[in-house]
Order: structure tokens, then sequence, then C-alpha cells
């Protein structure tokens, strides 16, 4: 035994000196290399993990504001429909309220005209009675004076 | 060049410091554990939320032998609580096994009394590191099966005498897990050191190209190596942990 382990040159101070570098160096790697880096991934993974979960809200806030703003854009038009529609209306019953009017105040003139030439004529017809009347007066005394 | 091939099975004395003998082994293992740890110094300090390309590449090395060793393991928390001792064995030995690559690794020494003594040696060509390595994942292995299934139902894995059967299995278990202080050691130290014995004595003969394809091969072999310790060290936690009811 002690040629083999002479023939191997094994000697018990090698032999520790050689546990106690593995030892140093399974320490040091696992506190300078090891955790570092498990502590990185383990914290790379919590991260994507939280974006995963904040895209899948993300996503469902933008599908439901799409939803709010188709909403939004159909009452608006609806609105928007009813209200040019009762301007329609509106537009509409002054045109002919308008209209109306108009014709009523074009009746009012007619009429009014109609009126007053009736009443020129009728003046300018008794004012000839009287002219008629006086110059047959002026005839008859001028046949008095003759006959006298 | 004329004394011929100088192979020697042990790790080269350079000196003794303090009663510890200083071997070119010893040297290079420091070396290594200075490589990692410059390593895992710098890239703490440029670690971000937003991955660089070689941030990328180390999370994804962890992230692979993390998932990998939960399904073996089958519990995610055991698998956290093993990583850093699989994960050390893995970066060490593929750290040690291709940095004896290096140009001056066992090539650049001093001559003492006719002997050849290069500064530097892979560390996993000495037994000493092997076997250091082989104790650690065996006392691991064994107090994890303890702690997990409690001493009398693990010792019963091993001593057991329900039946003239089990009593032989058991013993057949209790040797094949004191022989794996052996393989481990072995298996690593005589792939690297055969290695390099091949490339020693194929430049022996010819020194230009030839080396070059066992060289890549070589390469390959030690980062087979550690692979082989680091998941063989993971199967074997496993089977420890494992119910003895379940796994007959």
């Amino acid at each position: 035994m002690d040629q083999l382990l002479e023939a191997f040159g094994i000697q018990l101070p090698l032999l520790l000196a050689q546990l106690v570098n593995f030892g140093v160096l399974f320490v040091a790697l696992t506190y300078l290399l090891y955790k570092p880096v498990m502590k990185t991934l383990d914290e790379r993974r919590t991260k994507v993990a939280q974006g995963v979960l904040d895209a899948e809200e993300a996503a469902q806030k933008l599908a439901s504001a799409d939803e709010e703003a188709s909403t939004t854009v159909q009452t608006a038009e609806k609105e928007a429909e009813g209200i040019v529609a009762t301007a329609r209306e509106e537009a509409g019953s002054e045109k002919t309220r308008i209209v109306k009017e108009a014709e009523a105040r074009a009746a009012s003139v007619a009429a009014d005209a109609e009126a007053r030439a009736k009443e020129t004529a009728e003046k300018s017809l008794r004012e000839s009675e009287k002219e008629i009347a006086r110059l047959a007066m002026l005839a008859a005394e001028k046949a008095m004076r003759k006959e006298s | 060049m004329e004394k011929g091939i100088h192979v020697v099975l042990k790790a080269e004395q350079l000196g003794t410091f303090l009663g510890l003998p200083i071997t070119n082994s010893l040297i290079m293992t420091w070396i290594v554990m200075a490589v990692l740890i410059g390593f895992a110094l710098i890239f703490r300090s440029k670690l971000a939320m937003i991955p660089g390309k070689l941030q990328a590449g180390v999370e994804w090395l962890f992230e692979s032998v993390l998932n990998y060793m939960t399904e073996t393991l089958e519990d995610e928390k055991m698998a956290r609580k093993f990583f850093p001792l699989i994960m050390t064995i893995f970066l060490f030995l593929l750290v040690a096994n291709e940095l004896a690559f290096l140009p001056g690794v066992g090539s650049i020494g001093i001559t003492e009394h006719g002997e050849f003594l290069p500064f530097l040696r892979a560390p996993s060509a000495d037994l000493n590191l092997t076997l250091a390595l082989a104790i650690i994942s065996f006392l691991t292995i064994e107090i994890t099966g303890i702690v997990a299934l409690g001493f009398y139902k693990y010792a019963g894995k091993y001593v057991n005498f329900s039946s003239p059967v089990n009593f032989v299995v058991g013993i057949i278990e209790l040797l094949s897990n004191l022989g794996r202080l052996i393989s481990f050691s072995f298996r690593l130290f005589g792939n690297i050191f055969a290695g390099e014995v091949m490339i020693l004595v194929a430049g022996f003969f010819v020194a230009y190209l030839l080396p070059v394809p066992l060289m890549a091969f070589e390469v390959f072999v030690g980062f087979i190596q550690a692979v082989v310790f680091s998941m063989l060290t993971l199967f074997f936690i496993k089977l420890a942990i494992m119910d003895p009811h379940e796994s007959h």
C-alpha cells in the first residue's frame, strides 16, 4: 500500500491542500458567481412574468377603451342625427311660416292697392260728375241768357 | 531528447513551504483557482439585467445544468442546493484540463540532479487532486443519503439481513460504493495522464503535426472527463436519496 501511495505521489498534506483548494473555490464561486447569476435569473423571470401580466392588462384595457370609444361614437352619431332631424324639421316649419307670412303680406298689399285704385276711380268719377253738372249748368245759363 | 521519454507518474516536488510540499500540479491548481475566481469577480461586476453575449452564455449554461439537475433529482430545491457543487466540479475540471494545453505547461522547468522538473503540470494528472475530488464527491453522496433517508434506512441499503439474497446484494452495493473512490479518482487521473503521455510519445517520434489531432482529441477528453465527473456525482446523489424499496 505504501509502495502504491509512493508510486502515485500521494501525500496527506497534498491531499488536504487539494481538499482545501476545492473548498475555497467552491465557496468563492458560490458567492461570487452562482448566487449573483441565479439572483439575476430569478429577478428577470419575475420581471418577465410581471411584464406579461402588464401586457395582458394593457390589452384588456385597450379592448375596453375601444369598446367605450365605439359606444361613445355611436351615441354621438345618434344624437347628431336627432339634432339634424329636429333642425331640419324646425327649418321646414320656419320656411312654411315665412312663406305664409309673405303670402299674407302680398295679399294684403294687393288688397290695399285694389282698394286704393277703386277709391281713386270713384273719386275721379265723382269729380267728373261734378264737372259735368257744372258744365251743364253753365250751358243752361248760356242758353237762358241767349233766350232772354 | 537524447535521454528518451521521461514519464513521471507522480507530480514533481519543487520545494517545501511550511511543511507543505509544493508540487507543480499544486501550483497549477492555484492558477486554475485564480483564473476562475478572477473571472467570477469580473463577471459579477458586469452582471446586468440585460445580458451581454458572455452573460447570456453563462446564464444559458447555468440554466441548462440546473434544468438537467432538476429533471434528474426530480426536485428543484434539491437541484438548487447541489448546483454549486456540481458546477464547481465541472468548471474546475474543465478549466484545469484545458489550461494544461497552454504552451509551457510541462515544458518549462529546471533540470536538477539530471532530472527535468517542469514548473507546471495538469492538476488532474496528479492523483492527489483526483483523489481529493473523489473524497468530496463520495462524502457528499453518502451524507446526502443519510440526511435524506435517515441513518438506519440508509445503512439498511448495505447491511440487510432480510434474506440471503438481499444480504449479498447489500454487500455488493457497499463495495461498489467504496469502489467509487477508486473509480472516480483513477478514471480522471488515467484519462488525463494517458493523454499527456500519448502526446509526449507522439511528439517524440514526430515533433510536428502528428501531435495536433491527438491534442485536439485530448481537449475533447478533458471536457468529457469534466462532464463525467460532475454527472456521475449527480447520478450517485440521486441513487443515494432514492428510497431502497422503490429502487428494488
